[in-house]
């Protein structure tokens, strides 16, 4: 007897973090254009710069990407646990709570209402309410754990229970009131490194590794590689947050370990790497787009986890370090890597869930390319205006505002490429939206 | 039951790994004095001076806008006072390096303003490099003090008569306390002045 998903826990966050991924990457154009005009939208206070950026740090962070893979974990726990969800009734309990939190982000940091420290903005109010829908979702997924089928755990499921566990402790203690001064700073990296490296990272590989055995047809290539990258992230990872104040006001003996540490962040990166190109092995040409978003995916991963710890290194850090080059690294782990992976898992689970086809899989091939190229010169314009932008800060004759006038093309590349990331998401979403409202009769799903 | 063991060890060792390096990189420094021991010449902000904190990050300026000289040459040089600086307020025509941030200047922040992106230039020892007035039109108009500025007019800090409310002036006095908690300029401008009143080494001969 076959188990029957509802997955009405699944739908509903895949939707809403669409909806915010929507808003929020309309607020980090506005944000670009502000580059070109610093006087766009200007004399408001919830519309500056300072007010916006939160949102759309947070916005893309917790509003899209944790939502997303919130909802795909929805999707493949109980499929892998061979069980109906413990409960739908707790996962659409969690959503309108997610939903609270995140509106209520939006206009208590447009109030200006932040505890000012980077991705610890929301207030301890906010902070309460995602540290319980954070404990309903992971009661979720534990209990269906508990009660699953089968025997044998697959990565996936580590890497989920792994984020469950990391997310809450990070979250927790990187908000205690407690830190003051140059602790405070290091507690602040501590949890702002974490939340890329034991949040997103491996809740985006719980979901690749799902997805690219599942959409290519493909065996996982290799048990023991996800075996030893699992441990070496969980064991690597946490000691890493100083090498954002390299040169910075920490004691030099903390600032060498977090740079040995990052540089033996490969090891994991380039196992993971290894199993998922060998998972994608002989797909890579007649890949459709699911495959490619994964593909692209994988890449950017490689890539963003190579700059890393180089970045670390000091003669490299001492060069990038508070420039633009950082911008365009980060986008290419949130947006490139791990968006990139939950965009082809919205696009293999949501036919499945509906059980019928996308409504378009021309626009799913738009919504690729668009992304794909536009995220390139959205990278590599603010990489090499990053570049030289740290070489003239290296020469203090060069006057300050110099510096900032000298980026002005880049910031135009930049503006241009984010006008076409928005443009391919909104194909995404429309591409959603009429495939939730078809009226097509349900059939399985082809696209594979 | 054999197989719950497998999850109940999973999560077991993810918490140690984690313990692991969260003791070594984050609790260790906790207990570090030199972290949290106070500069010699390090005060507590008053409560202007906190007023306008809370301002810079309700505004987000820490977004833009680093507090930390880090300890390179090009930094010190960069976030130091020029010699036209020096000339024009202390008589000394010379170049006085900003001192790196010192873990003692930061104990009063909370939260910490280290910050990490610099759309505009450090701020760690802008605190006595303008004057008031020169803050107040910065934050009217920021194009108008320096061209090319990025920075948003902070207009909601005036009144209808264009006149900084009372927020205003409390940015610009927090402004005003940042690097001071080492007494770097002064020092700096005493510091040359005594080398200047050596008396010049004798030129050796031959080859330096």
């Amino acid at each position: 007897m076959e188990t029957v998903h509802e997955d009405k826990s699944a739908r509903g966050f895949i939707y809403v973090s669409i909806v915010f991924f929507l808003i929020t990457i309309l607020i980090g154009l506005t944000m670009a254009i502000k580059f070109i005009f610093p006087d766009f939208l200007g004399g408001m206070g919830p519309l500056s710069f300072g007010r916006i950026r939160p949102i759309h740090t947070n916005g893309v962070l917790f509003g899209w990407l944790l939502a997303a893979n919130m909802g795909l974990a929805y999707y493949v726990v109980p499929r892998l646990a061979g069980r109906k969800l413990f409960s739908e009734k707790l996962g659409l309990t969690t959503l309108a709570l997610w939903v609270v939190i995140i509106l209520g982000a939006v206009v208590t940091l447009a109030a200006g209402d932040t505890q000012a420290k980077e991705y610890l903005e929301l207030n301890s109010w906010l902070d309460g309410l995602v540290t319980i829908a954070w404990v309903l979702f992971g009661i979720n997924m534990f209990a269906t754990i508990a009660k699953r089928k089968y025997e044998q755990m697959y990565v996936s499921l580590w890497y989920l229970m792994g984020t469950i566990i990391w997310t809450a402790v990070l979250w927790i203690v990187g908000n205690l009131p407690v830190y003051s001064g140059v602790n405070d700073a290091n507690v602040n990296w501590w949890f702002g490194h974490n939340a890329v490296g034991l949040i997103f990272t491996p809740m985006g590989l719980s979901m690749a590794y799902y997805f690219i055995p599942k959409s290519t047809g493909n065996p996982l290539y290799s048990h023991k590689l996800s075996i030893i990258g699992f441990w070496t992230i969980a064991f690597l990872y946490i000691w890493n947050g100083a090498h954002h104040i390299l040169f910075g006001p920490i004691p030099t003996w903390l600032q060498t370990v977090a740079i040995l540490f990052s540089v033996s962040l490969l090891i994991p990166v380039w196992t993971v790497i290894t199993n998922f190109y060998g998972t994608l092995r002989g797909k890579w040409a007649q890949g459709n787009y699911i495959v490619k978003f994964l593909l692209a995916g994988t890449t950017f991963y490689l890539l963003t986890c190579f700059q890393g710890p180089m970045h670390s290194l000091r003669s490299v850090n001492q060069i990038v370090s508070k420039t633009d080059w950082i911008i365009g690294h980060a986008h290419m782990a949130l947006f490139g890597a791990f968006s990139f992976f939950a965009m082809a898992g919205i696009y293999y689970a949501l036919p499945r869930i509906l059980k019928r086809p996308m409504y378009s899989d021309k626009l799913g091939e738009w919504h690729f390319w668009l992304s794909f190229i536009g995220f390139l010169g959205f990278a590599i314009s603010l990489w090499i205006g990053g570049f030289v932008q740290g070489l003239q800060w290296m020469d203090y004759t060069i006057a300050f505002l110099d510096t900032v006038k000298a980026m002005f093309p880049y910031y135009v590349v930049r503006m241009f490429s984010g006008l076409l990331i928005v443009l391919a998401q909104f194909l995404f979403a429309f591409n959603v939206l009429k495939t939730a409202r078809s009226t097509t009769t349900p059939v399985s799903p082809v696209t594979a | 039951m054999k197989f719950e063991m497998k999850a109940v060890l999973l999560v077991l060792f993810v918490a140690a790994f984690m313990f692991l390096g969260t003791y070594f990189t984050m609790i260790v420094p906790l207990t570090d004095k030199a972290l949290y021991t106070p500069t010699k010449d390090a005060r507590d902000y008053t409560a202007l001076e906190l007023q306008g904190k809370e301002i810079y990050q309700r505004e987000g300026c820490w977004y833009c806008h680093t507090q930390q000289v880090r300890n390179l040459l090009e930094e010190t040089q960069r976030y130091g006072m020029g010699e036209e600086e020096t000339y024009k307020r202390f008589g000394v025509r010379a170049l006085i390096q900003a001192p790196p941030t010192e873990p003692g200047e930061c104990v009063y922040d909370k939260p910490h303003m280290l910050g990490t992106r610099r759309v505009g230039p450090d701020l760690a020892r802008v605190g006595g490099k303008y004057d008031n007035s020169w803050h107040i039109n910065h934050l009217r108009d920021p194009r108008s003090t320096s061209p090319g500025s990025l920075m948003p007019a902070y207009t909601w800090l005036f009144d209808k008569a264009g006149q900084p409310t009372q927020e205003a002036v409390a940015l610009v006095a927090y402004l005003q306390k940042l690097g001071t908690n080492i007494r770097w300029r002064e020092e700096g401008v005493e510091q040359v002045k005594r080398l200047n009143a050596l008396p010049s080494p004798a030129p050796k001969g031959g080859q330096q």
